[in-house]
């Protein structure tokens, strides 16, 4: 009875929809996150704790947004991860002299790296607030206290950096991947690729240099 | 040297992939050529090498080539790393060595990718293509006697897109140019090709779903939109296609009476 759902979700073509619309959602929970965020400059530090606050008050339901969270993420990375190897094994003997024809480019080509790093900050970042018991007794003194520390800064805004580099192909490419591809559509998709890497790359990054640099003034 | 004169000839340093068979152990040979032409093609500079070796005994090298006009897609040379050789938008075959200067350095191997096993040499097995059009890249409903050419008419900017998607020559520089060897170009081509006419739009869900699953059961890699296909494209075929077969899979997944 559902085969054809499995027909679809395992083939080459089905996969890549689902790595696209995964990523897309992604994008929009890391804007969210990023305008939650962005309450780190209001006041003294209180409209953050009234956002965090806020959240909380949703309770179980938080939770179940936090597990489609998860989904979404898991999806994307064992996706990902299953095309990559297949894409590996696809060529067993490589060329002796490669070249490129010009299209392919840094981002595109590092997909993989970039992911693999972000997943490894993804856990830095959930066990430095998520899984911080202290962070929801003060979140942004904690998050003060945190970014303030010359190392964890580094990383979190090297972290801002790889989400750049890696959305600068993947937006775009989530797009193309579902089939989203027009000439009225296509030119606004190159200039939206780079400007919402750029912005999410750019806001992630001032949070760290902010309370690093300014000490959170 | 002046390029292009017809009347110099240049000094080539050919470095090739030579492999007896498919199980066999190949490697890059180097040859030198003193007399190649400028206005020989990319071909018969190999002609000339070939029976350069069979004058001296030694076994010709094996490519393939049939019509060397640019449009039977059997030329498969990936030339310093790029399948059919630095000139966008044309086959190998109809690449000529004015392009090159004297003294260069050439470097000629076979497509790679897993689907496409070496036979011999520079000669691969693009029999998957075939099983990929096999599978459903055919209208296969009966039209009858010729109908008047005005009977079905058919807009122009479609017509346009659907023959530039039957530009597709079937040579492989797709899978070769993929840095996953994925065969989606070749495909798209195809499965767009007919979906966007009348006559194949009748069997259009069912064309998408067996060729993309005819396209994986041959082990070919996986689009990850780097675009180094339509680089690579003799025929310039175009990466709108690729977006066009991922909707119409879509498609087809939705509204195919299908169950699988």
């Amino acid at each position: 009875m559902l085969r054809w759902i499995a027909n679809a979700l395992t083939s080459s073509v089905g996969r890549k929809i689902v790595l696209g619309l995964t990523g897309l959602l992604l994008v929009g929970f890391l804007f969210e996150h990023l305008h939650g965020n962005l309450k780190l400059y209001e006041g003294d530090g209180e409209a953050f704790v009234d956002y965090v606050n806020w959240l909380q008050g949703y309770g179980w339901l938080l939770r179940v947004a936090e597990f489609g969270l998860l989904g979404l993420f898991v999806a994307h990375i064992v996706i990902a991860l299953r095309l990559t190897l297949e894409n590996r094994e696809a060529r067993r003997t490589g060329y002796v002299v490669r070249s490129s024809t010009g299209k392919k480019t840094a981002a595109s080509a590092s997909m993989f790296v970039t992911g693999a790093l972000l997943i490894a900050f993804l856990i830095k970042h959930l066990l430095d607030f998520r899984f911080h018991h202290e962070f929801f007794d003060d979140p942004s003194g904690e998050v003060r206290e945190h970014l303030a520390s010359p190392g964890t800064a580094a990383i979190y805004i090297l972290a801002a950096l790889v989400l750049g580099l890696h959305l600068s192909h993947g937006f775009r490419s989530a797009f193309q991947s579902i089939g989203a591809s027009h000439p009225k559509l296509d030119p606004i998709l190159e200039k939206l690729g780079p400007l919402v890497a750029a912005l999410l790359a750019l806001g992630f990054a001032s949070f760290p240099v902010y309370f690093l640099f300014f000490g959170g003034k | 040297m002046s390029a292009g004169s017809g009347h110099d000839t240049m000094r080539i340093t050919l470095k090739i992939w030579r492999q007896a068979g498919p199980d066999a152990k190949g490697g890059m040979v180097t040859y030198t050529l003193d007399t190649v032409s400028p206005d020989m093609s990319f071909l018969e500079m190999l002609d000339v090498l070939n029976e350069e070796l069979l004058a001296k005994g030694e076994e010709p090298v094996a490519f393939e080539h049939d019509c060397r006009e640019g449009i039977c897609g059997a030329c498969s040379l990936v030339v310093d790393g790029i399948p059919h050789g630095p000139q966008s938008e044309t086959t190998v075959c109809q690449l000529h060595m004015r392009h090159y200067a004297d003294g260069a350095t050439i470097h000629i191997e076979p497509w790679r990718a897993n689907a496409f096993p070496i036979v011999r040499d520079l000669i691969v097995d693009r029999s998957a293509f075939d099983r990929i059009i096999a599978a459903g890249g055919f209208v296969s409903v009966a039209t009858g006697a010729p109908q008047d050419a005005n009977a079905t008419p058919i807009g122009g900017e479609i017509a346009e897109l659907a023959m530039d998607a039957a530009a597709c020559i079937g040579c492989g520089a797709c899978v070769a140019a993929c840095p996953n060897a994925s065969a989606m170009l070749f495909t798209a081509a195809k499965v767009s090709h007919l979906a966007l006419l009348p006559q194949g739009k009748v069997e259009r869900e069912r064309r998408a779903l067996a060729m993309v699953g005819a396209m994986d059961a041959e082990g070919f890699g996986n689009c990850t939109n780097h675009f180094e296909c339509m680089g690579a494209c003799p025929k310039g075929i175009s990466v709108e296609n690729i977006a066009r077969m991922n909707r119409e899979y879509l498609r087809a997944t939705l509204v195919s009476r299908d169950l699988g």
